[in-house]
């Protein structure tokens, strides 16, 4: 079975998924929200850059392999090039972000009210980059760039099933666009990530910060490849897949959380140990108000899949890493909401006209809002939704060629990978 | 008990000769001496019936022993032995070891698992092990028998089907 059928009852499911996501944005919106709608757009921005940033790095990770002249992936790297799909959307959903800084749809962001610019010394500093216009025209551009990649990437790779064996000049393209896209999406993807989520806590900054939040979508894309693939196999489909792909990815899985684990504990210690009361406010607010999520997130995302993946029959066991890949995916979904969160409801209160001395107060002797402290019914169905839509659009783009490419050059060399 | 061994090898020129060789002495129930390549050869270790190494495992441990005496040495010097305030951190700033205990750990297990490999393989100083052939060490593939264990008329015929460039017979001293 070379091509993939997305099967009624697939689709269906599908569907309900996206269905409860509409239901629980909904229900958040109307139910269950302050006055500024905060839960339901903060939830909304999680989502978008989640699974927007998942896209990006398949199309990344495609060309760093394409460009290391890598084989291993081939056989199944139709499935990346899937993933990719999500960028379309993203591009859409962050645009509903640009275009609602404009018309105050959403207060998610400090930087976006005139009125505290005005009077901030730090967010006035700022504002040459943190800007209305920046965000949408700049976010508008840099991920037209992504999808131009996308688009070629993609095409290229189905347009080389049409060439004559031997004839490679098609490849020869792709290592082009690959080349070059490498250092595009290195930069841009950083400018994004200080635009959506950096910026949220518009007073701090850091410079690891879009390595870290990169290496989270990264490890993200990884746990969700393995679970589609085994999926996939699961009904059928790619059983040239051997137990020799499935143990590379494994190896990514493992590597990449063990990157991610050393990019968060960089970010947190440097900052720690400069002791700056500027800087060091980003992790006071989580490891005091969100102790379990801030304790968590580095169990959940670095000791348990170091310790699960750390030898090679573990890497090798299939339900294993199906069920590793779950833990970690929902933990970097984890890492996002408390990148998220706070900056959202510090913003809100300022907005509200809390002061920050109030604030102080609402924060030690009251409960965090619903939605804020620790994901709710309404986040995790919000959460279903986007993964669902998220993988509608990979199943359907997966159908619209082989699953397994005939004409890559290192097709061959994939289909007898031995590690 | 050593005894001198009378070694009857072939060299092949190609890895895919050495594997179907290997294959064809397999399957005639041969005994194997061993196999010698200038490079790891892909499915050479489940055809001869290798286990895994266990190398690994022993990093494991030596990494784990490197990581606890980083951890447990730095608690008791910076909280019991010579406790100093460093800009104004608790005595005991478990962050500040991570790096230290990462760096041991790795210098453990790398040390560790290079004298485990060493002794394991019956290698050291002064240790000087007789080659077969030069060639081994350059570019042949080498399958040996010990005349003592397998059928010399066996071999001969394995080394032969299989094409071997060249059969050559050695005694190695006990």
């Amino acid at each position: 079975m070379n091509r993939f059928e997305f099967s009624g009852k697939l689709r269906i499911t599908l569907l309900i998924g996206i269905g409860i996501g509409l239901l629980s944005m909904i229900l958040t919106y109307f139910i269950g929200d302050d006055d500024l709608n905060s839960r339901f757009w903060s939830n909304f921005l999680h989502n978008s850059s989640f699974f927007t940033g998942i896209s990006l790095m398949a199309v990344f990770f495609i060309a760093a392999s394409v460009t290391a002249w890598a084989g291993w992936y081939v056989v199944f790297k139709r499935l990346w090039e899937s993933f990719s799909i999500f960028l379309f959307a993203g591009l859409i959903l962050m645009t509903i972000l640009g275009i609602g800084n404009y018309f105050q749809w959403h207060f998610l962001y400090h930087w976006a009210d005139d009125g505290s610019v005005a009077h901030d010394a730090v967010l006035k500093g700022k504002s040459a980059f943190l800007n209305k216009n920046w965000y949408l025209v700049g976010g508008l551009l840099i991920m037209g760039i992504w999808i131009f990649f996308r688009q070629k990437m993609r095409r290229l790779s189905i347009m080389e099933e049409k060439q004559i064996m031997g004839d490679y000049s098609i490849h020869q393209k792709l290592r082009i666009y690959s080349a070059v896209f490498l250092p595009i999406a290195g930069f841009s993807s950083a400018a994004m990530i200080w635009l959506w989520l950096m910026s949220l806590d518009a007073h701090w900054y850091s410079t690891l910060y879009a390595w870290y939040t990169a290496s989270s979508w990264f490890v993200a894309l990884v746990a969700m490849v393995i679970i589609t693939l085994l999926f996939l196999k699961k009904l059928g489909y790619y059983e040239q897949v051997t137990d020799e792909h499935i143990h590379d990815l494994g190896k990514f899985l493992f590597a990449f959380s063990v990157f991610w684990a050393y990019l968060w504990f960089s970010q947190f210690m440097l900052i720690w140990y400069a002791n700056v009361g500027e800087e060091t406010v980003y992790f006071k607010i989580r490891k005091d108000e969100y102790s379990w999520l801030f304790y968590g997130n580095v169990v959940i995302n670095f000791v348990v899949p170091f310790f699960a993946l750390i030898a090679n029959s573990f890497k090798r066991h299939k339900l294993w890493l199906v069920i590793i890949s779950a833990v970690v995916f929902v933990g970097h979904w984890l890492d996002f909401f408390l990148m998220i969160k706070p900056g959202v409801l510090h913003t809100a209160h300022e907005l509200i006209g809390h002061g920050i001395e109030n604030e102080e107060v609402l924060m030690h002797h009251h409960h965090l809002p619903a939605g804020f402290g620790f994901p709710g019914l309404f986040e995790v169905g919000t959460f279903i939704g986007f993964l669902s839509l998220f993988l509608f659009l990979v199943f359907s783009s997966l159908g619209k060629a082989g699953l397994v490419s005939q004409a890559d050059p290192y097709i061959e060399e994939s289909l007898h990978h031995h590690v | 008990m050593k005894r001198n061994k009378e070694i009857i090898f072939g060299l092949y020129g190609d890895e895919q000769d050495l594997l179907a060789a290997v294959k064809s002495a397999k399957d005639r129930n041969l005994e194997i001496y061993d196999v010698y390549s200038p490079f790891p050869v892909h499915g050479l270790d489940p055809l001869l019936g290798l286990r895994e190494s266990r190398l690994h495992i022993a990093g494991f441990l030596y990494g784990l022993t490197g990581a606890l005496i980083a951890f447990l040495g730095m608690s008791w010097v910076f909280t019991r032995d010579w406790p100093i305030i460093f800009g104004g951190k608790p005595y005991w700033s478990v962050p500040a070891f991570v790096p230290i205990v990462f760096e041991v750990t790795v210098l453990l297990s790398a040390i560790g698992m290079t004298i485990t490999f060493f002794v394991v393989s019956g290698m050291g100083f002064g240790v000087s092990n007789e080659t077969l052939h030069d060639s081994i060490t350059d570019d042949k593939f080498c399958l040996a028998f010990d005349k003592a264990e397998a059928d010399e008329a066996t071999v001969r015929q394995v080394l032969q089907e299989s094409n071997a460039e060249q059969v050559h017979e050695k005694m190695i001293k006990a």
